[in-house]
C-alpha cells in the first residue's frame, strides 16, 4: 500500500518534469540523485536548486521598477535581472543536456542542505511596501536572496565535480558576495552598537 | 526578451505543483534545520516575538538594520560548507550571524537583548530541529567571566561547555550542562556539525543572565587571527584603479556603447552597470559582447 502511493508519486513527478523538460524538447529522465559521466550529484542538486532560485531572483529585482528607488539602484537591479536570466538558461541547457529535471524532489534536497526560498507571499509583501520603506527593504532582502546564493555557490566549488558547473559557482559566489558589499554600501553604515534607526 | 520570460515562467510555473507534490511526499525531512529554543537564540527570540511587529529593543533594531527575511529564514542560520572550520570561515565579531550578511542583526554589540536568567549548575537546554538529522556534532560554550556584551564576540570569548558527538537528534532534543560561575549578561553559544552526507554546520547565539553587572575585563588570549577568507564581506568599495585606456575595471560605471580590452580581447557594454567582480566581461554575456 505505502510502495503503491510512492510508485503513483513517483509517477506523478516523472510527469511535471516531462512537463518542465518539453521547454527544452528533451524527455524526461528519472530524477535520480546520482550524478554521471563527469558530473555528479552535487552538480546535479545546484544546478536544480538554483533554477527556481535564480527565477526567483529575478522576480525579486524587478519589483523596483515599480517603486522609487535611486537611480544606482535600479540600475544594479536590472543588471541583476540580465545576468541572472543568462545564468539561468544555461542552468537549464545544462539539466536538459545531462537529461536531469530542472529541479528536484523535495526530500532530494535533505543531503545537500535544503532549499532557501524567496517566496511568493515574501515578494508580493514586498512589492506593497511603501515608497518610504521600498527601498531598505528591498535591499535587505536581496542582500538575503544573494547570501543564499553564495551558500550554495560555496557548495557546489568544493564537492561538484562538472568544471564548468563549478566555474559558474565561482562566477556566482563572487558576483553575489560583490553584489551584496555594494549594497550594503549604499545601506551605509550601521554600527553594531547603534540604537535602533527608524527606517526612512 | 520573450525566451528568457518564458523560461521564468516555466520555472515559477513548476514551483507549486513540485510543492504539493513535496508536501505529499514528505517521508523524508526536507532538510537538516534549526536552532537553539531554550535558551532562545536570537533569531529565535525575534523569530517569536514577530519579524513585522517585534516587541524588544534588540529585535527592533535587528530588523531595522538587515529586515524581516532573516527571521522567516531563522532555521538557516548556517554554512552549508562549514566541514567544521568554524574559526577559519567565521571572523571575529560575527559569530552569532555565522559571517553571513544575511543575518548581520544577529550581532548587533547590545546589552538588551532578552536573556533568560540562569544560574551556576545544571541546565537543561533544548535544541529544535526542524529536520534533525542523524549523526551530528553539537557543541556548547560561554563566554568567559569579563566578556563585555557591547564588544564584538570573538572566539578567544568562547569557553567550552559540552561537546555532544555522533547524536542523533529529534525535533526537539535536551542536554543538560553545567554552567559556570559567572555575573552579569552572557552568551551561551552553539556549533551543530552535520557529520554524514553533508558539510553543513549550524550557528546559535543565546543570551543568559547569571543576574548582577558585568564587569568587563580585557581577554587574557589574544584574538584569534583574522580568517584567511573572510566568508561574505569582501571590501565594501571595490578599487577604483585608474586602468590604463579602456581597460575593464572594478567599480567603474558602463553603459551601453562603452568599448573596454579584457586580458587582451575587446568588448562592447550592452546595458548600463558599475563593475563588479564577477561580472568581467567574459562572465557576464549579458552586460558585455565580443567586440
Amino acid at each position: 500500500m505505502k510502495y503503491g502511493a510512492l510508485a503513483v508519486l513517483a509517477a506523478c513527478a516523472l510527469l511535471l518534469f516531462a512537463r518542465c523538460g518539453a521547454a527544452g524538447g528533451s524527455p524526461a529522465a528519472p530524477a535520480a540523485a546520482r550524478g554521471g559521466d563527469g558530473f555528479n550529484s552535487t552538480d546535479v542538486m545546484y544546478l536544480q536548486m538554483m533554477v527556481p532560485h535564480e527565477g526567483q531572483g529575478v522576480r525579486l529585482v524587478r519589483l523596483a521598477r515599480g517603486h522609487r528607488v535611486r537611480p544606482e539602484i535600479s540600475t544594479l537591479a536590472a543588471a541583476i535581472e540580465a545576468t541572472q536570466l543568462t545564468e539561468v538558461r544555461t542552468m537549464a541547457a545544462r539539466l536538459r543536456g545531462w537529461h536531469r529535471p530542472p529541479r528536484a524532489s523535495a526530500h532530494e534536497h535533505a543531503g545537500h542542505g535544503g532549499m532557501p526560498q524567496t517566496t511568493d507571499a515574501q515578494l508580493q509583501a514586498l512589492d506593497r511596501t511603501p515608497d518610504d520603506r521600498f527601498e531598505r527593504a528591498f535591499l535587505n532582502l536581496l542582500i538575503a536572496h544573494q547570501d543564499d546564493a553564495v551558500q550554495m555557490a560555496r557548495k557546489e566549488s568544493r564537492g561538484g565535480e562538472d568544471a564548468s558547473t563549478r566555474r559558474l559557482a565561482e562566477s556566482v559566489d563572487r558576483s553575489r558576495s560583490a553584489q551584496i558589499a555594494r549594497m550594503l554600501a549604499i545601506l551605509g553604515p550601521s554600527s553594531p552598537t547603534q540604537s535602533p534607526t527608524p527606517t526612512k | 526578451m520573450r525566451s528568457p520570460r518564458t523560461k521564468v515562467a516555466v520555472v515559477a510555473a513548476a514551483v507549486p505543483a513540485a510543492s504539493v507534490l513535496a508536501v505529499l511526499a514528505n517521508a523524508a525531512p526536507a532538510s537538516a534545520h534549526g536552532t537553539m529554543s531554550d535558551p532562545p537564540s536570537r533569531v529565535y527570540t525575534c523569530k517569536n516575538e514577530g519579524p513585522e511587529h517585534p516587541q524588544s529593543e534588540a529585535c527592533k533594531a535587528a530588523v531595522a538594520v538587515a529586515g524581516t527575511q532573516p527571521f522567516y529564514d531563522w532555521n538557516e542560520v548556517s554554512l552549508l560548507d562549514a566541514g567544521g572550520r568554524h574559526r577559519q570561515l567565521i571572523p571575529d565579531g560575527q559569530l552569532c550571524s555565522a559571517g553571513r550578511a544575511k543575518y548581520r542583526g544577529l550581532d548587533l554589540q547590545r546589552a538588551d537583548w532578552p536573556a533568560k536568567k540562569v544560574s551556576p549548575g545544571p541546565l537543561t537546554i533544548t535544541y529544535h530541529a526542524t529536520a534533525p538529522h542523524a549523526a551530528s556534532n553539537f557543541d556548547f560554550y560561554i563566554t568567559r567571566e569579563g566578556w563585555d556584551p557591547t564588544q564584538p564576540l570573538r572566539w578567544s570569548d568562547l569557553v567550552s561547555l559540552a561537546s555532544f558527538t555522533r547524536q542523533n537528534p529529534t525535533t526537539f532534543t535536551n542536554w543538560t550542562l553545567t554552567l559556570p560561575q559567572r555575573t552579569g549578561r552572557h552568551i551561551l553559544y552553539s556549533t551543530w556539525q552535520r557529520v554524514l552526507g553533508s558539510n553543513e554546520a549550524f550557528y546559535t547565539c543565546s543570551d543568559v543572565d547569571f543576574g548582577g553587572a558585568n564587569t568587563p575585563t580585557p581577554p587574557t588570549t589574544p584574538p584569534t587571527t583574522p580568517p584567511t577568507t573572510p566568508p561574505t564581506t569582501p571590501p565594501t568599495t571595490p578599487p577604483t584603479t585608474p586602468a590604463p585606456d579602456g581597460t575593464w575595471a572594478l567599480g567603474k560605471a558602463y553603459t551601453a556603447g562603452d568599448k573596454v580590452t579584457y586580458n587582451g580581447a575587446s568588448y562592447e557594454c550592452l546595458q548600463a552597470h558599475t563593475a563588479i567582480a564577477g561580472w568581467e566581461p567574459p562572465n557576464a554575456g549579458a552586460l558585455w559582447r565580443a567586440a
